[in-house]
């Protein structure tokens, strides 16, 4: 009785929607055509694969996700190992390191566009005087720079959660440890590759798979840089699913949609197995 | 105790859900307020409805592009709420236009059931919601308006044409006629006269891209050039400009448009962020003096002017094998969800052609749709509102389909954007242009 209200809240807000957009997918349900709403099987599927648009945004979901997600690991991971050193003023550092994180996806896409514009930007003057470019580049306005410029931004906002996980494990690590590698003459890196990653195994194991579901669902960032443009090159599969949508599309929108759910549910599996079993 | 304890949990759900259901109906009360008249609350509008429609309360919805046309927006309805002798009250409620997503929010709340009885709107909605069966048959209304002819008869069969019938569901409002505003003195620098041919536009565009200091970096564009969603309007002009169309871009005439369109980009005679430069960057290049001409309507005109002063000008998109321009639009339509059909057609006939005719296009800058506020010393004496009125007669719309608002959004930026670049040449970009409005 107790879980009952907690059970019709994901009931309503979780559940109806997920089998409504699973009946959608099915159904020709474009709202710009009222009249040829009906059950189409498995129309919408057929037509997303033989969709060369669907195609190039898998790749750029891919693209996005393991140099996206990679990084933010990779540059998360040595801004917490610094931060785990003992130094002055640390927790002012640790503080603003978080500021990407806490600044809104839209906020951080605006933010982003106008440091990359191609007349006014700050990266292009400030590149321009220091004699490194003698023209400005449009960065989000041609295909080649596009979307790592996007891919660079996504970095950005996420440093500070994979910092902030892993130096939240790094201070879990027994200090013994270290000292017991020290008296044994570990080198640093030893100590690295055989204490720190193999003590951070489940915070690693998490934050990544927390942050592939985020990243590979992730619209506002790209859609207000580019919109997934230019040329459809920084068009990840939400962002097309999004436009899609927009349109009133609802049922193509849908079926990829449930495309969707259904490759991030190879990543969120084995996180929720993992946490099944803690519970 | 614990069923007990259920039970008085669901008890406060229960409770709460009403009192959000409370405060929904204060809510639109306080809307009232702020619009400075004492009227009832928007759910009241039904209940009025059954009693007759004199002393009927509107629920009116629509957007303003910045904080003065917003408070002329209130004034109007104000003024309308004073003087009608019909006892009609509008209760205006403004939403942003978010790039178009003004629309959606509109079809979204009007397929819910929760729409205005009034709205603005753009004809491009049209076919949505006419198919919908969102909108209310205006054609009877009209037909016994003792205003009907101040209005030019093409506006109403482009009201027509939009709906894919003969019935009109769009109220005329205002437009806004695109034209090319230029630089005098960037146009005396390159020694360049107004163009009065297409040809001349191109030559023109090419001779004011200017280095000025011969370092090898472009000093001012020859063209604002609009490769954003958007773009397509005054691309449209391109296109004619050779004798192409809309209806066949696949043509020779049509190609031959593209092909100038994507040689101004190699050339360079346009910023390199054309792909993706939308209004905000085409406004702020010509603001900035990096563009010598662009493309826009009197709605730019008074920050242009503020700008500028006099240095800023404008003509109408020259001729060549043919010649269009696009005609923006705002129009009113009244939801069939209305219960106060007939008061909703003297606030938007008041827009049209009354006193709020007049007091919204002085405002905005927008080409009027009445012939007697068109002939207004204000409207006849202005710089930019003559370009406007110069290219009336040959403006016209993109062909308005249930495939419109996608090829404009995504299909349209993306493919020229793509063409620009080299991706793919100026004839298969108006392949996949043809194919992807007529599919």
């Amino acid at each position: 009785m107790l879980v009952s209200p907690a059970l019709l809240i994901v009931t309503f807000v979780v559940f109806i929607p997920v089998i409504e957009a699973i009946l959608m997918s099915f159904q020709n349900y474009d709202l710009r055509r009222p009249n040829d709403i009906g059950f189409i099987g498995l129309g919408n599927f057929i037509a997303i694969i033989n969709d060369p648009q669907f195609w190039q945004a898998v790749k750029n979901t891919l693209i996005w996700v393991i140099a996206g997600v990679g990084l933010q690991f990779f540059f998360g991971f040595i801004l917490a190992l610094l931060l785990n050193q003992p130094f002055r003023g640390r927790g002012v550092v640790r503080a603003v390191s978080l500021i990407p994180w806490a600044t809104p996806g839209v906020l951080i896409g605006l933010m982003w566009k106008w440091i990359y514009d191609g007349n006014y930007g700050v990266l292009n003057d400030l590149m321009y005087k220091l004699h490194f470019i003698d023209q400005f580049i449009p960065f989000l306005s041609q295909t080649s720079t596009a979307f790592p410029s996007v891919i660079v931004t996504i970095i950005w906002q996420g440093i500070p959660f994979f910092a902030i996980m892993i130096l939240a494990g790094l201070q879990g690590i027994s200090q013994e440890m270290y000292e017991a590698a020290d008296i044994d003459g570990a080198s640093r890196m030893q100590k690295l590759f055989r204490i720190t990653i193999p003590s951070l195994k489940n915070v690693i194991f998490i934050t990544l798979l927390l942050r592939i579901i985020w990243v590979s669902n992730s619209v506002d960032i790209i859609y207000n840089m580019t919109g997934g443009g230019p040329s459809y090159s920084t068009q990840t599969l939400s962002v097309y699913i999004f436009n899609k949508a927009t349109v009133l599309n609802l049922g193509y929108s849908s079926g990829m949609a449930i495309i969707l759910m259904l490759l991030l549910s190879i990543v969120a599996i084995p996180y929720l197995r993992k946490s099944f079993k803690e519970g | 105790m614990k069923k007990l304890f259920g039970l008085l949990l669901l008890l406060i759900l229960s409770v709460g859900l009403v009192a959000c259901s409370s405060k929904e109906v204060s809510n639109s009360g306080d809307g009232d307020a702020d619009t400075g008249t004492d009227t009832p609350s928007s759910s009241d509008s039904s209940d009025t409805a059954d009693s007759g429609e004199d002393g009927a309360t509107i629920t009116y919805w629509y957007w303003a592009d910045n904080t003065e046309y917003s408070n002329k927006m209130q004034e109007i309805i104000k003024e309308f709420n004073e003087t009608n002798d019909k006892g009609i009250t509008v209760v205006g409620e403004e939403y942003p236009w978010d790039g178009g997503g003004y629309s959606e929010t509109l079809f979204t709340a009007a397929m819910g059931g929760g729409g205005p009885d009034v709205s603005s709107f753009k004809l491009t909605s049209t076919p949505q919601f006419v198919a919908n069966g969102l909108l209310a048959n205006l054609d009877n209304f009209i037909a016994d308006w003792d205003d009907k002819g101040d209005i030019n008869d093409n506006l109403y069969n482009v009201m027509k044409q939009a709906s894919g019938s003969e019935n009109i569901y769009v109220m005329p409002w205002n437009t806004q006629i695109l034209y090319v505003y230029y630089r005098p003195s960037i146009f005396e620098e390159a020694d360049v006269e107004v163009p009065t041919t297409y040809e001349e536009f191109l030559t023109a565009i090419e001779k004011t891209t200017l280095d000025r200091n011969d370092d090898g970096r472009t000093d001012v564009y020859g063209f604002g050039m609009r490769g954003a969603k958007g773009g397509q309007e005054p691309w449209g002009s391109f296109i004619h400009g050779r004798g192409g169309s809309f209806e066949d871009m696949t043509t020779e005439e049509s190609i031959a448009g593209m092909k100038d369109f994507v040689n101004l980009y190699e050339q360079g005679y346009v910023p390199p962020t054309a792909t993706t430069d939308g209004f905000n960057e085409i406004i702020a290049n010509f603001k900035s003096g990096r563009t010598a001409m662009t493309i826009h309507h009197t709605g730019s005109s008074a920050e242009m002017v503020e700008t500028f002063g006099d240095d800023v000008s404008a003509f109408a998109f020259p001729p060549g094998e043919g010649q269009w321009t696009s005609m923006g639009d705002t129009e009113n339509v009244i939801f069939e969800s209305s219960k106060n059909k007939e008061a909703a057609f003297e606030w938007v006939s008041y827009l049209a052609t009354g006193k709020g005719q007049e007091e919204w296009t002085i405002a905005t800058g927008n080409v009027p749709v009445s012939k007697k506020v068109q002939a207004l010393d204000h409207f006849q004496n202005d710089r930019f509102m003559k370009a406007s009125i110069d290219g009336a007669s040959y403006a016209g719309i993109l062909p308005i389909l249930d495939t419109t608002t996608e090829w404009i959004n995504t299909i349209w930026p993306n493919t020229i954007a793509s063409s620009l670049m080299g991706d793919i040449t100026p004839e298969e970009a108006m392949n996949t242009l043809q194919e992807e409005l007529y599919k």
